[in-house]
């Protein structure tokens, strides 16, 4: 067991560490709509430009190939820079959508979208979620109809985030009529402005757009955009949600840690008060979490139900830091501030993407051995 | 790789062969009979020089491997005086005793730790013991017992005796930083282990016990207890790992991961001990089945010194300076 920075980490930390101090854009980032896509877009291209952009790729599709000791090192460096959110609307393409066309696009998808992702010119959702198939994402029901070179698409999606400033989604249907579960399912890039798409924003209690119902009325979507095989929807999918939590987490998490000591700062509580002991707690436990993650990261062989634990923690862990801001502000945390949009944005944490009761079930049955409970 | 959190075959090795010392010497069917744990194998296993330079007369391994050792040691409940050995130790080789050192190491001297109470000293299983090692929040001092008077403990099974503060008790005694952070990793090591083991029985327990017909660790009040128990663990296991290697390499932030372990090491080991009793129901809250010990035992180790404040260190924002 060791963590060392070798010559190299050093060499590579004060490289990622100047290029940032130059280029970090100065300014809060806008929280939503078309401000946030250029936003977020231009800061991608100048991180293209810096030969930053999508450096875990491979060197092959345009990135540097590197493995999870410098990405550490670069979201260490990209935290303490105060560079804008890694979970803006360019997660998706970049942590998503691109890895997962790298490991089982075609060729020619490859060459069309890679380059568009780290150039910073287009942005991607994520067409998982529907009404009746959140958390138990096998019982979506979104049809595509194979007629000719096309599938024609019908149903609808909710909880797509960005999904109103996106121009390509990755999209899950069921391609196999009759089909049930995990099988007959296809993964398709969906342009987004194809005929028959409606996307309706839903404002979030934080009032900010940035999830939407998107509606798929006869959409036709050429055969040529199923990635990973026709009715293999499933596996290809499994490989997507792979990505999303391996060193992508560490930069969420390392922001929040950079949140929590300006808390800190901020609160200035008197030594042995009971705020300041909370906030000590809360310090705990995010050199906690950050050593779960490296302990994740950088071992062997890691069960991937701990992904399931990394994510709990970090959800509820963003939701007490929110909390306890929200106290230390006193009667300002009636007016908007950025720590009172985080506040209310962080009661997404604890539903995103598996609520913590499904996260708490994956611990407890693929971690623990514990028993399915019986279903009707 | 450079940077590798998972153990090297000598670690699995020593790990291996203490846990095999272990099962064989304590398991924890022992504490029924109420007897105090005879160190001796311990001892005989080398555990109290593990850590020590080899020119000490340790063993070539480190702090990293003497911690690991350490949970071990709080998965089977061992008698906290292995803490104080561990500790007193050092504080006779500082000190330059050698022959004490090898006493204790020896397990021929047994060293009872305590806590400041009052006017006074709570000695923790004291039987046989001739010194305690006193945990404070700033020093660790070795004394000499003398006067003291048992009485009942926590639970009426936990051996205690109350000892006056008296001139010339002392032995040794150290404010060094560097011990003060080993005292703090290896009791949260031990808290470690506890958290471990009351997770284990819970989880054991709740895929055995039936009631309306299934087991009980399929219903998800229960599961989402169990969920917990993992969690709380991971969290303290994986900032052992990381305030073990910071303090073994010397780093800058040893201080800040050593103190953010022990803050949530007592709580965490509490916690779990508290749910494992929930779990068991009714069989839990009696003294007949194991789970009220993890109960204890945390209590005990949890008093044992303290962190230091986690607001007055620097946060590591950047991980790793060079080592």
């Amino acid at each position: 067991m060791h963590l060392k920075d070798t010559e190299d980490h050093i060499s590579f930390r004060a490289a990622a560490r100047a290029w940032l101090s130059e280029n970090v854009p100065a300014g809060p980032a806008p929280r939503d709509g078309a401000a946030s896509r250029q936003y977020a877009l231009d800061w991608v291209a100048k991180c293209h430009s810096g030969g930053w952009s999508g450096i875990g790729w491979p060197a092959d599709y345009g990135g540097r190939g590197l493995g999870p000791d410098k990405l550490v090192i670069w979201y260490e460096e990209y935290v303490r820079a105060r560079a804008p959110s890694v979970h803006d609307c360019t997660f998706v393409a970049l942590n998503h959508a691109g890895p997962t066309l790298i490991a089982c696009g075609t060729e020619e998808q490859k060459a069309f979208h890679l380059p568009q992702i780290l150039e910073g010119r287009s942005i991607w959702c994520q067409g998982f979620s529907e009404p009746n198939a959140g958390s138990d994402l096998a019982s979506l029901s979104t049809t595509g109809v194979v007629d000719g070179d096309d599938l024609v698409v019908n149903g609808q999606k909710i909880w797509t985030s960005f999904a109103d400033i996106a121009d390509y989604q990755e999209l899950l249907i069921r391609t196999e009529p009759g089909s049930k579960r995990h099988k007959g399912l296809s993964w398709v890039i969906c342009d987004m402005k194809s005929p028959g798409i409606t996307v309706r924003p839903i404002r979030n209690m934080a009032g900010t757009v940035h999830f939407a119902e998107v509606f798929y009325d006869d959409v036709r979507i050429p055969l040529s955009s199923v990635v990973g095989g026709l009715h293999n929807g499933w596996a290809t999918a499994m490989t997507t949600l792979g990505f999303e939590r391996k060193t992508a987490a560490m930069g969420m998490q390392l922001d929040l840690s950079v949140r929590l000591e300006d808390l800190i700062a901020m609160a200035a509580p008197k030594p042995g008060s009971a705020m300041a002991e909370r906030l000590a707690d809360l310090r705990a436990e995010a050199a906690a979490l950050r050593a779960i993650t490296y302990r994740t990261l950088f071992r062997d062989q890691a069960n991937p139900s701990e992904g399931s634990l990394m994510r709990l923690r970090f959800a509820e862990l963003a939701r007490e830091i929110s909390e306890t801001a929200m106290e230390c502000l006193g009667a300002e945390a009636l007016a908007d501030s950025d720590w009172s949009h985080l506040y209310l944005e962080s009661f997404s944490e604890t539903i995103a993407g598996g609520t913590a009761e499904i996260q708490r079930n994956i611990i407890a049955e693929r971690l623990l051995g514990l028993p399915r409970e019986k279903r009707a | 790789m450079s940077y590798d959190l998972n153990r090297n075959a000598d670690q699995r090795q020593i790990l291996d062969a203490a846990e095999a010392m272990l099962a064989g010497s304590y398991p924890l069917a022992r504490l029924r009979e109420g007897a105090s744990d005879n160190l001796a194998e311990a001892s005989g296993f080398g555990a109290f020089l593990l850590g020590l330079p080899e020119e000490q007369g340790g063993a070539g391994f480190g702090i990293v491997e003497e911690a690991l050792v350490h949970v071990l040691f709080g998965r089977h409940l061992l008698t906290p005086r292995s803490l104080a050995a561990a500790l007193a130790v050092r504080l006779a080789a500082s000190s330059g005793d050698d022959a004490l050192m090898a006493a204790i190491a020896a397990g021929e001297t047994a060293v009872a730790p305590a806590v400041r109470s009052g006017n006074g000293y709570l000695l923790i299983d004291p039987a046989q013991a001739g010194m305690a090692l006193v945990f404070g929040a700033e020093r660790l001092e070795l004394v000499r017992i003398a006067d003291a008077a048992p009485e009942a403990g926590l639970g009426h099974d936990l051996s205690i005796a109350r000892m006056p503060a008296n001139d010339g008790q002392a032995i040794a005694e150290t404010d060094e930083a560097g011990l003060l952070l080993l005292s703090s990793l290896l009791v949260s090591a031990q808290l470690l282990g506890v958290a471990e083991a009351a997770r284990d029985m819970a989880v054991e327990y709740a895929g055995i016990r039936r009631q309306f017909g299934s087991v009980i660790g399929s219903f998800q009040a229960i599961k989402h207890h169990c969920a917990n128990m993992a969690v709380g663990t991971e969290r303290i296991s994986a900032l052992l790992d990381m305030a073990a290697l910071a303090l073994s390499d010397g780093r800058e932030d040893a201080a800040f991961q050593v103190a953010a372990l022990r803050r949530l090491a007592p709580k965490t080991a509490l916690a779990n001990a508290s749910l494992c009793v929930q779990i068991h129901g009714g069989i839990g809250f009696s003294d007949e089945a194991d789970a009220h010990r993890f109960v204890k035992q945390a209590h005990i180790l949890g008093r044992l010194g303290e962190g230091q404040p986690l607001l007055d260190l620097p946060a590591p924002l950047v991980a790793f300076s060079r080592a």
